[in-house]
């Protein structure tokens, strides 16, 4: 039977695949006709991203339904845009679920500055920018550290970071789990990860992060923006990088570690990519403290990171860097335990995110009390040539998706195929055109970036505020983009 | 259905014909990239599936061969060592502050039920000023994955996070 005739349509933005073959649960897709067009065609191709959903549906504990998210594309093992939760005692924890880049995510900066302010000098506050902020492959940081204070980036996250001097203590408020994870052990990760990272903390690297002068162009919720202290007009910054080489040596080393785990208890996955372990199992535990470690250095590498882009914007403009405050930081590789309602009855999950990011409604205990009332924000990246969003949870999303939403656009096109059909040099001046200035360090990087390589960003938030799993704040359009 | 894509590193390995077939490929994927060796031998397809990865990375031509560091791998299947060895290249790049130019696969042996890879990088240390970077991979993964062992040799295939 063909895919397409599987799949039960429940309203305009949600498809689910019911439950077949080794499947525990369905797979639902929070997309629209075109978005499920498109899967289909591509399900005959061997990596594809509704099969990978499905495989996710297979895994022991999961619990209501394998998600994907509007910007659903494939990844390996796990589709990007997907999320899955998993009862602690039964269910397990996947490498996949999680990707190499643990913890990667957006750290959103909010300026006291408006467009006007940037008039006639966004050449020389991009230019500082490429200077003072690493990125691209090969590059290092400033910052350059031994394995004993590696080990504490690894226990102590974002608040290492302050410790040394890079950024503020108020950072830490807006910083998605305060930017420290309890349950990181050090110990657990190989001394081959710790010397990947010695010079690595404090950098961009490459692919699809970047830093992004923005400027707020559209606000749709008065109320919401005003908790997020957003006005028409107003600079924002966005930087989007993880957890660099150290996250992804702990991938690494617990992909062979994790599939040996998954034939020691017998569990039969339909991708090796999907190795796991249990939750309630010694090699649950371990892989399950060295994510975390993985993620308290991304929390630490976004924070110097923030210091960085505070740097640039004194050195090009003398903005003090009072005048530069973190709105949010919110990851999307993840893998946290979260309490959810299944069933009527409140219950601790493990969920996995990839792909996709927290996107948690009002009321919930976790987020920083100045956004409690309205929901989280929920950090959309779009491309360098078209418009990021900021978005809110809502209690919708909580019910339907564990609090989940969107990442960002997601990849339309093959980096092959992008870097064949996008001369650099071509987008480069098509966007300088649009009034928007590119600075990377490789060719390659513009490419397989261009805004063309992409799904359409708004096309894709409408679907997922049609959904109602998120609400619209505020539309940024790019200024100025930094690429590794 | 796999598309399959003409290589783009710089110089290439040997070209079709020369060996009798290609020995390796990149694979269309959406977010990232699939990479498949072959070769007559083992020890072929393992050192083509490293060099295929170098080639991924950098301009090789813009690198020379200056410097050698040692590279091992170990794992419990021949497939499992593919995937190690290509995470235990990208590793020798940090670890050595070095990009590579070449890479010699000195023996695979089976010892105590492992499988050990071990082989000599050549390259130098990294200068951004000269040397055409090309993308970050981030790791080699078991997605996509296969091993095979047939009478015409041996393949492998795994996607590479981008």
């Amino acid at each position: 039977m063909s895919v397409k005739a599987l799949v039960r349509k429940i309203h305009d933005y949600l498809f689910e695949i019911p439950p077949q073959g080794r499947m525990r649960v369905p797979a639902r897709l929070f997309i629209d006709e075109r978005a499920l067009r498109e899967l289909t065609e591509q399900s005959s191709q061997e990596w594809n991203a509704l099969e990978q959903l499905k495989n996710v549906a297979t895994l022991p504990g999961i619990q209501k339904a394998a998600m994907a998210m509007a910007d659903i594309h494939p990844g390996y093992g796990f589709p990007i845009g997907g999320v899955a939760a998993f009862d602690p005692k039964e269910g397990v924890i996947s490498v996949a679920g999680v990707g190499f880049d643990i913890n990667c995510g957006v750290r959103c900066l909010r300026t006291t500055l408006f467009r006007k302010d940037l008039e006639g000098k966004e050449e020389q506050l991009a230019d500082t920018m490429y200077q003072v902020i690493p990125a691209g492959l090969g590059s290092t940081g400033e910052l350059k550290l031994n394995t004993k204070e590696i080990d504490r980036v690894l226990r102590e996250g974002a608040h290492y970071a302050v410790s040394l001097g890079y950024g503020r203590e108020d950072d830490l408020t807006y910083i998605e789990e305060t930017g420290r994870l309890p349950d990181a052990d050090p110990s657990v990760v190989s001394n081959t990860a710790k010397q990947r990272q010695l010079a690595q903390v404090g950098t961009l690297g490459s692919g699809n992060h970047y830093v992004e002068v923005q400027v707020v162009d559209q606000i749709y919720d008065a109320e919401a923006a005003e908790a997020y202290g957003l006005e028409l007009g107003q600079i924002v910054i966005m930087l989007h990088t993880g957890s660099r080489a150290l996250g992804h040596q702990i991938g690494t080393d617990y992909l062979p570690f994790l599939d040996k785990a998954t034939k020691k208890y017998g569990i039969e996955v339909p991708d090796r990519e999907l190795v796991c372990a249990p939750i309630d199992s010694p090699e649950g535990r371990q892989y399950y403290r060295a994510v975390m470690a993985g993620a308290n250095c991304a929390f630490a590498n976004r924070q110097v990171l923030a210091h960085l882009v505070r740097e640039a914007f004194w050195k090009a403009l003398r903005v003090p860097d009072t005048a530069i405050e973190t709105l949010y930081e919110v990851a999307h590789n993840t893998v946290k335990f979260e309490v959810h309602e299944v069933d009527g009855e409140r219950k601790r999950l493990l969920v996995h995110r990839k792909g996709s990011t927290r996107a948690f409604g009002p009321g919930r205990p976790e987020l920083p009390e100045r956004y409690r009332q309205v929901g989280q924000p929920v950090l959309v990246g779009g491309t360098m040539g078209t418009a990021s969003y900021i978005l809110r949870g809502t209690e919708q999303g909580m019910r339907e998706t564990f609090g989940t939403a969107l990442h960002g656009a997601g990849r339309a096109k093959s980096r092959r195929a992008a870097k064949k059909a996008y001369p650099a040099d071509e987008i480069v001046r098509r966007l300088r055109e649009q009034g928007i200035i590119v600075r990377a360090h490789g060719k390659a990087s513009i490419s397989e970036e261009a805004p063309g390589a992409y799904k359409d960003v708004d096309h894709v938030v409408d679907v997922m505020c049609k959904a109602g799993i998120v609400a619209r704040v505020a539309r940024l359009r790019p200024i100025i983009c930094l690429k590794g | 259905m796999i598309v399959r894509r003409a290589r783009w590193g710089a110089a290439g390995a040997a070209a079709e014909g020369e060996r009798g077939a290609v020995p390796y490929e990149y694979l269309e994927h959406q977010a990232d990239i699939g990479l498949e060796a072959t070769g007559a031998t083992l020890e072929e397809a393992l050192s083509d599936g490293v060099t295929g990865l170098l080639h991924l990375l950098v301009d090789v031509e813009t690198v020379e061969p200056r410097e050698e560091v040692p590279v091992q791998a170990s794992a419990d299947d021949p497939g499992a060592l593919f995937v190690s060895l290509l995470n235990a290249v990208l590793a020798a790049i940090d670890l050595h502050g070095m990009f590579f130019r070449e890479f010699r696969l000195i023996r695979v042996e089976q010892e105590d039920g492992q499988w050990v890879a071990e082989g000599v990088l050549a390259g130098e240390p990294i200068d951004l000023g000269r040397h055409a970077v090309e993308i970050e991979v981030k790791a080699a993964t078991y997605g996509g994955f296969l091993a095979e062992h047939t009478g015409q040799g041996w393949r492998f295939r795994c996607v590479l996070d981008l």
